[in-house]
């Protein structure tokens, strides 16, 4: 049977030591929509979930001070999709987490368990990694941080050690001229695991023709969201026409880990990262202006 | 016919108060009080002979009331061609094979019991292609036959196709693949059992067939040596059927002998994941087509021939050529036609009933291959079809009588409405295009069995409330709301005065089932009939009835009916003189005084309605419905060239229906139809790898979200059928018959690719535009 | 692990004992006997479960039983009033078609409560947007669309 005991600190420091306590037979849940549905399929057997949703650190803050945006991990995707600071000056990730799941999953799935889940396909951590996020740790040995897309290092797995919760995401400043887009590839309009996931942010010089810097995230194109660093370096420097997308896209396609799945064909995947990358990259220029 | 009360409009369904309060109670809520719960343990390997199975550690587990594999129970044998028992002993031959079950006090202590069975195997060789298994040394599903091909002759002809074919200016010729898909009615299956100390059995199921069931479970009894037990069939409401329940299940066999071990009443429940494996589907098809048409585009003939994966055990699936043969047949006049269908049985899993029953499949491959022929001969596809619509007053390659035919009209609707003609001659717009398709189904109810009856019985109480006891079934349809509108306006009452029952063998008569859209024409006429019995009853008690009244001021009235029945007539619960209106008793105060006397009556009326039409002979020809449904779909697409993705930006629904009882629940039988379709033709799939499901959730298997719009048009075609009740023939199904060959079509008009197999996913569209390059 | 929890359920205040491993959609369908939210797949995927916890709209089939302790819970048994006047949303459901089979319907009017909660007129795209997680096999999701519109301007008129 499928049981557990459900236990609920009140703060961050008591939610580590009940863990450490505990040792592998606890796991920490937020939101409850991954680790619910696992135990229920008998994936995991834990015999304590830890809750994080009575801290008193909170940590679903959303702050956007001075160019750098900080969000909670305990901010559910509900309310990145309804803040207007993630709408209107971070829209590739608006228009990631505005189509995770359905209303109610995204009213109690938090961006950080999200990102602990690791699934390749995460739609949070694509546009996290392309935006440069780092990503803020604290355990029963301390805090400590890391670029995010370091923290994956398999499907399902990352460096989170025994005991340790993901406390924020940090968004560096963007430069000027900056804009950003996020693709979720799907065959039905919504409640869906996207075929793939293409990011892409672009910085222009000040011309707004010539990209000074890009970034492009894959998800569901290698065994955990990746950024498709040969395909960027193309872009960089270069004045942005046809030619040069066409470039990025067919190098990010050559780039990737595309896989064959039940739910889609690797040579699909790839001919729709060389498509959906230019796409995307034309629509992050007009938001650049 | 007088002034019509509430039929042609839009009354809400009776129980949608119940359901949007949650006090409806289905399957899934309903208890017995000292109810056990059933699990079901099945098979490990698609193909497998059983060795050992030890049920020890099962037994022993607190809560656990009983164990039972084949061996602790008599054999149970059921299906069309009763070629698997309830649980299975010796062999398995698929992954939803019933190798043992459990009764417990609990669902968990029950799944707990399922998961320390241990079951010995050893693993033969599977075949899981129709066309593999229909080779020479292919493993044998059931060893006792030769051959997995099964003997059941499925073959039309009418005229000479050979000839034709060599007398066509045009011919056309493909072939077709259509894959599982499945029902997913949002309410699991679900059923409990329960013998009472005369071990007489009630079933409580959500079933769309309690009478035929009740004979199922009667022959079971009889297996299990209980000659002379009777079986009761109630239904609770029922959460969807779509087909899903026009059999009766093995877990079903096994709950009833598992509350005959316990002597307790026994439920299983399915869980999401067992409705997507353990599920009978779609009949997949293999299909071979071709059609010919002279120099001015009359179809001159129609070959088809089908391969159908009969899967493990036979089921419904295995009688799809039936119906597939009615559009074969009898969509669009084709005066020489050829049909041949082969079920093979093979590992997979196996087919019943799905809203269609056949006639989707097959019309897919007709009407995608007509529009390829009307390409071949330069004919315009609309006006293709317009030379060849069927008619009224025709009569069919299949014997089939043509009554009321509004296929011409549905063909101008959507031609109208999609303006095909401006956007064929104008300027072709990049990635976007038109089509339509056609279909045809019986309207009229269906001679499957040989009886298409069903019973009505109407009886009014003191106040003028009406009863109806009918067999029908309402699966979500709304049966029981346009039965009672019926019924009240043949009457004279409101709806809201009548009150439906239709869920208990043992109170209501008998009624073949819920299928083939026949429940509005059947059921309906049925009703109608027993009304107007009752009618006439009240008119005779009401006839000369003279009312002694005071007024408020204490003055004496009298009010004197006509003598004559036939001046009379009952409207808003008051009986009124045709000649003066004005002139009106009471209904309530006629029926007491008639009750409430010496030698009284009370009202009551019976009728068993069974449409004259004919069982399909040895040549499978016959007038199978009273009536047929005809429609037309049209949809306009646009096609993103470079991800594959189709986007409908218009699909306008034609039907003729006859007459529409209730226009609001028959636009709600099309718009859920057409989004059943077009996830059929666009985004539905049961995967299945080597006889495994690999999508049983809704994660993975694509139906369509609120989100994935279809603007879906109806428009409604009355052509008033003499046959049907008010001038009503079905709606049920027509809805998703034509939906995916309309899709095919538009796309074929957007990009000049044809895609041959459903579901046209993005990536067969990159590919075919990538083979077009 | 059994633990006492207090909420408030449909107005009522409830004070009971739960095993600590039970969802919410068990504690009312199985425990309270509260049978007018449904379980469609029990994993999240389908919203038949919808059920309103401090106004938003959740699956209570993966929801923690324990996560209501302190919190207010409404189910669609909550909505009509004890009169037995139908909510706006479920005299339009009743009234436009919205209702075939009835058993996406409890999930689906409490997600479209939490909608028009929060969002008194929304347009077609946002009733679709709000509704995407709730899925619905015999109504083709048209009628519903257009009952939720209908009590949104019924709402706004009162």
């Amino acid at each position: 049977m499928n049981t557990f005991d459900y236990l609920m600190p009140t703060s961050l420091d008591e939610a580590i030591s009940l863990c450490a306590s505990h040792g592998e037979e606890a796991l920490y849940v937020a939101g409850g929509t991954d680790v619910m549905v696992k135990v229920k399929e008998g994936k995991i057997s834990p015999q304590y979930l830890i809750s994080l949703r009575h801290l008193q650190e909170g940590l679903d803050h959303i702050e956007y001070k001075n160019g750098e945006l900080k969000i909670g991990a305990l901010a559910t995707h509900r309310m990145l999709e309804l803040s207007p600071v993630i709408r209107r000056d971070f829209p590739m990730l608006f228009d990631a987490v505005q189509n995770i799941g359905s209303v109610q999953i995204r009213n109690v799935a938090t961006i950080g368990g999200n990102i602990a889940n690791a699934v390749p396909s995460a739609d949070g951590a694509i546009p996290l990694i392309t935006l440069g996020a780092r990503v803020r740790i604290k355990g029963p040995r301390g805090e400590r941080s890391m670029a995010l897309e370091d923290l994956f290092v398999g499907p399902g797995q990352t460096l989170l050690e025994q005991g340790e919760i993901v406390l924020e995401f940090v968004i560096p400043e963007l430069p000027p001229h900056t804009g950003g887009a996020y693709w979720k590839h799907t065959r039905r309009a919504a409640m869906e695991l996207p075929l793939l996931g293409v990011a892409v942010l672009l910085s222009l010089d000040d011309d707004l023709q010539t990209c000074a810097e890009a970034r492009i995230g894959l998800g569901v194109l290698g065994p955990t969201p990746m950024r498709a660093k040969k395909a960027e370096a193309t872009l960089k420097g270069k004045r942005l026409d046809d030619e040069t997308l066409e470039e990025a896209g067919k190098a990010a396609a050559a780039e990737c880990k595309a896989r064959d799945s039940i739910r889609g064909k690797a040579w699909y995947r790839r001919e729709m990262v060389e498509v959906l990358v230019q796409r995307m990259a034309r629509l992050a220029m007009e938001r650049a202006q | 016919m007088e002034a019509l009360g509430s039929v042609g409009k839009r009354v809400p369904k009776l129980d949608a108060a119940d359901k949007v309060t949650g006090r409806a109670v289905y399957i899934q809520d309903l208890k017995v009080p000292g109810m056990l719960y059933g699990k079901i343990l099945r098979s490990k390997y698609p193909h497998a002979r059983i060795i050992h199975i030890d049920t020890s550690k099962a037994k022993k587990l607190l809560g656990v009331r009983a164990v039972i594999t084949a061996e602790d129970v008599p054999e149970v044998r059921f299906g069309l061609m009763k070629d698997q028992p309830a649980l299975k002993g010796q062999k398995v031959r698929s992954y939803r094979d019933e190798v043992a079950a459990v009764a417990a006090i609990d669902p968990q202590i029950a799944e707990e019991a399922i998961s320390s069975i241990e079951v010995e195997y050893d693993s033969l060789p599977g075949v899981f292609n129709p066309e593999e298994a229909m080779k020479e040394g292919a493993p044998l599903v059931h060893e006792e036959n030769k051959s997995n091909v099964l003997k059941i002759p499925w073959k039309l002809v009418e005229g000479d196709v050979d000839q034709a074919r060599k007398d066509s200016a045009f011919v056309a010729e493909d072939s077709y693949d259509l894959t599982w898909v499945t029902h997913c009615c949002m309410g699991t299956e679900g059923v409990i059992a329960d013998f009472d100390l005369r071990n007489n059995l009630t079933v409580y199921r959500n079933t769309q067939i309690p009478y035929l069931a009740q004979r199922d479970f009667n022959d079971a009894l009889r297996a299990m040596g209980l000659k002379g037990s009777k079986s009761r069939v109630i239904k609770p409401t029922i959460a969807g059927g779509f087909g899903s329940k026009l059999d009766t299940y093995a877990f079903e066999y096994i709950a009833i002998l598992l509350a005959y071990v316990t002597r307790k009443p026994v439920k299983i429940l399915q869980t999401r994941e067992e409705e997507f494996r353990y599920t009978s589907t779609r009949q997949p098809a293999i299909v071979n087509i071709a059609q010919g048409c002279d120099q001015n585009g009359k179809l001159t003939f129609r070959d088809i021939s089908m391969t159908l994966d009969n899967g493990a055990y036979t089921s419904w699936g295995a009688t799809t050529p039936s119906v597939m043969m009615m559009p074969i047949s009898s969509l669009y006049k084709v005066p020489n036609v050829r049909y041949e269908a082969t079920c093979v049985y093979t590992n997979n899993t196996w087919s019943q009933a799905m809203r269609g029953y056949g006639n989707p499949q097959a019309t897919f491959a007709i009407e995608s291959n007509l529009d390829q022929l009307a390409l071949e001969a330069g004919i315009d596809p609309m006006e293709f079809r317009l030379i060849n619509a069927n008619e009224p007053g025709e009569i069919t390659p299949q014997r089939f009588k043509i009554t009321t035919c509004g296929l011409k009209e549905c063909i101008w609707e959507v031609g109208k409405r999609l303006e095909w003609e401006k956007r064929k001659k104008g300027a072709k717009i990049e990635g976007r295009g038109i089509g339509m398709a056609s279909l045809i189904h019986v309207g009229g109810g269906a001679r499957v069995y040989k009886s298409d009856g069903c019973g009505t019985i109407v009886k009014v109480d003191d106040f003028g409330t009406v009863s109806v006891f009918t067999g029908a079934t309402d699966i979500g349809q709304g049966a029981e709301t346009v039965i009672a509108q019926m019924v009240a306006d043949e009457i004279g009452v409101m709806p809201e005065d009548v009150t439906i029952i239709d869920n208990d063998t043992d109170v209501c008569p008998w009624d073949v089932g819920v299928h083939a859209s026949r429940t509005t024409f059947v059921a309906g006429n049925s009703a109608l009939m027993a009304a107007r019995k009752v009618k006439e009853q009240i008119l005779k008690i009401s006839a000369g009835y003279v009312d002694r009244w005071k007024d408020k001021e204490g003055n004496r009235h009298e009010t004197k009916l006509d003598d004559d029945p036939a001046n009379l007539f009952v409207r808003d619960r008051m009986i009124c003189s045709a000649t003066d209106p004005e002139t009106k008793v009471s209904l309530g105060k006629i029926l007491r005084g008639a009750h409430y006397s010496q030698g009284g009556t009370m009202i009551m009326a019976e009728h068993f309605y069974d449409p004259d039409n004919e069982n399909l002979d040895r040549e499978f020809k016959g007038n199978l419905s009273k009536t047929y449904a005809y429609g037309t779909h049209g949809v306009e697409v646009e096609v993103d060239k470079e991800t594959g993705k189709v986007k409908i930006l218009k699909y306008i629904a034609a039907h003729d229906v006859g007459r529409a009882i209730n226009p609001m629940l028959l636009e709600g039988q099309i718009y859920g139809a057409a989004a059943m379709g077009t996830g059929y033709a666009l985004t539905e799939q049961l995967i299945l790898e080597e006889g495994k499901v690999m999508n049983a959730n809704f994660r993975d298997y694509k139906i369509l979200t609120a989100k994935d719009v279809i603007p879906v048009e109806p428009v409604i075609v009355e052509t008033m059928d003499q046959d049907g009740p008010y001038g009503a023939k079905g709606i049920g199904e027509p809805g998703c018959v034509p939906s995916a060959p309309a899709i095919a079509n538009a796309i074929y008009d957007a990009i000049g690719v044809r895609i041959k197999s459903l579901p046209i996913t993005p990536e067969k569209i990159v590919e075919a535009l990538r083979g077009k390059k | 692990m059994k633990q006492v929890i207090s909420f408030v359920l449909n107005g009522d205040r409830m004070e009971l004992e739960v095993e600590s491993h039970w969802t919410l959609l068990y504690l009312l369908r199985e425990h309270l006997e509260i049978t007018g939210t449904k379980p469609g797949c029990e994993s999240g995927e389908c919203g038949a479960c919808t059920v309103l916890v401090n106004g938003k709209a959740i699956n209570s089939c993966i929801f923690p039983a324990m996560e209501v302790h302190g919190a207010t819970v409404i189910t669609i048994e909550g909505l009509a009033k004890p009169s037995g006047e139908l909510h706006p949303l479920q005299k339009a459901f009743v009234e436009h078609g919205g209702v075939q089979c009835g058993f996406c319907t409890p999930g689906m009017i409490m997600a479209a409560k939490g909608l028009l909660d929060e969002n008194p007129n929304p347009t077609e795209d946002e009733i679709r947007h709000a509704l995407a997680g709730n899925i619905c096999r015999c109504t083709g999701y048209v009628q519903i669309i257009e009952a939720v519109m209908a009590a949104s301007r019924t709402a706004s008129q009162q």
